[in-house]
């Protein structure tokens, strides 16, 4: 550590509320009803974060490995209502779904970051474990909704051809399979994506924090590649899992399309009658 | 004369797209060897939904289906599938050509013939579709050629019944005499085979048994 970071005083602090001024006074000056949610939005920023500044301290100096897991988990459970939140057509069956692909991808490559690649002493320090399993998390809850709502649009806007598969004698599995390569291209691409840019368009906030804090360049370089790789297959776990669950939840017990998924599809078919 | 398709007593919803009510039909029949059962009918008067629910696309509130006297519940959906097999009015077109939608039923596991390519050219051929055509983007066809590359398709895997749902709609006369006069060498090729159709055709005389089925009010269609 060569320095550590420069403190920001109480004073400074609200200084910063210059900055909603702006934002604040462009709002206004257009009238572009932004107002009322930019300061709540305000409001929650600096209590939000407050609290979660004194829960980290706690979660800190307690550091136990039940707690972490415990908060971890509800992290997932909010992750996976976001995201299922998204994608209103797959149903509420879709909420779990979510969870259970969230957790286990979190917690596989989570563990493998913390126990096997950082390493920390105790192995689940929650200083180094809740920051690692966040951005875990926050990067798969992404997408792991593009690849769920691109299996619902790709297989609602391909219905005619799925169901002319399932008539040539085609699992569910065969009549969507082109469905779900699109659906887990769309889910992983962004972060295949990051890992091209990163550092030349983007400087990745993580290491970006790490720097201000005062920490060696280099140093933050090696978390930040970490960091992105631990991303990249969470993603793709996550994406594999949920839309691996999904897809069967699209079909009946015959082995049909579910009409109350796609409901509005089937009734322009019907149109046709 | 042997039965190919036994309808009994097949209850199902046909809801009307425009107005929120719905009218409860109740269908049975029969298909005989070697001949076709046309369903007929008002638009909205289920002809569709009872074709699909015969493929087991849909499900009914109950009643039974029968393939040469044993229940549908005996086969798993894609194997009866492959038997019942259904065309739907919209043709299904995949990304590729014309040669590779003909194969594309062949890269399914449960399929066990091979894709023939002679037949697939002969097919073409009496369906009036030009030979070049197979190398040509299916994306690309004409909505009557779609369909009736559709049908032929559907033929080639050579099921025992085909359910067609209006398969000459987008189709001029001579296409259309054309593709009943396929189906009708089809149907005569071999035994233990049938069509079920809706079709809003008059001249149906390319067939030699010709049975109807009202989805209206009367005919054989309870309310």
């Amino acid at each position: 550590m060569s320095g550590g970071a420069v403190p920001i005083s109480d004073f400074q602090l609200v200084l910063s509320v210059l900055l909603i001024l702006i934002t604040g006074a462009i709002t206004a000056a257009l009238g572009l009803g932004l107002l009322k949610p930019l300061l709540w939005g305000t409001v929650r920023t600096f209590v939000q974060l407050g609290l979660i500044g004194y829960v980290l301290t706690y979660i800190f100096t307690i550091n136990n490995l039940f707690l972490i897991i415990a908060i971890i988990t509800v992290m997932c459970v909010i992750a996976s209502s976001t995201a299922a939140g998204r994608t209103p057509d797959a149903g509420r069956h879709s909420v779990l779904l979510g969870f259970v692909s969230l957790w286990v991808s979190t917690f596989l490559v989570g563990a493998i970051v913390v126990g096997l690649i950082i390493a920390p002493e105790p192995w689940y320090s929650a200083r180094i474990a809740i920051p690692i399993f966040g951005m875990i998390l926050g990067n798969s809850m992404n997408g792991i909704a593009l690849s769920l709502d691109r299996l619902f649009s790709e297989v609602g806007a391909k219905i005619p051809e799925v169901e002319a598969l399932l008539s040539f004698g085609a699992t569910p599995w065969e009549a969507v399979r082109d469905c779900v390569r699109v659906a887990l291209r769309a889910g992983m691409t962004p972060a295949i994506n990051s890992l091209m840019v990163v550092g030349l368009v983007s400087l990745p906030g993580m290491m970006t924090g790490q720097i201000l804090g005062g920490a060696d360049p280099h140093l933050a370089v090696r978390y930040q590649i970490v960091v992105m790789l631990m991303i990249t297959a969470a993603v793709a776990i996550g994406c594999l899992l949920l839309v691996m669950m999904s897809y069967k939840k699209m079909f009946t017990g015959e082995d049909a399309i579910d009409p109350s998924l796609f409901g509005g599809v089937q009734a322009k078919k019907q149109a046709g009658n | 004369m042997k039965e190919v398709l036994k309808i009994e007593l097949l209850r199902f919803a046909v809801r009307y797209h425009l107005g929120q009510t719905s009218r409860r039909l109740s269908v049975s029949s029969l298909l005989e060897d070697g001949t076709v059962l046309v369903i007929k009918g008002p638009s909205g008067s289920g002809k569709s939904t009872l074709l699909r629910i015969l493929a087991r696309l849909q499900s009914c509130d109950s009643g039974q289906v029968f393939f040469r006297d044993a229940g549908w519940h005996t086969f798993s959906p894609p194997v009866w599938r492959r038997k019942v097999h259904y065309v739907a009015q919209k043709p299904a077109v995949f990304s590729g050509t014309v040669a590779e939608n003909l194969k594309k039923p062949y890269s399914l596991k449960g399929q066990k013939t091979l894709f023939q390519p002679d037949a697939a050219q002969a097919g073409m051929e009496r369906l009036l579709l030009s030979r070049e055509m197979m190398e040509q983007e299916a994306r690309t066809l004409s909505g009557g050629e779609a369909a009736r590359m559709a049908l032929l398709r559907s033929v080639l895997l050579n099921p025992a019944v085909l359910l067609l749902d209006e398969p000459t709609a987008a189709l001029d006369d001579r296409s259309r005499r054309a593709v009943h006069a396929y189906l009708a060498e089809w149907l005569a090729g071999e035994t233990e085979r049938g069509i079920v159709i809706v079709s809003h055709d008059g001249d149906l005389s390319a067939f030699p048994q010709v049975k109807q089925l009202e989805t209206g009010l009367d005919g054989e269609v309870e309310r």
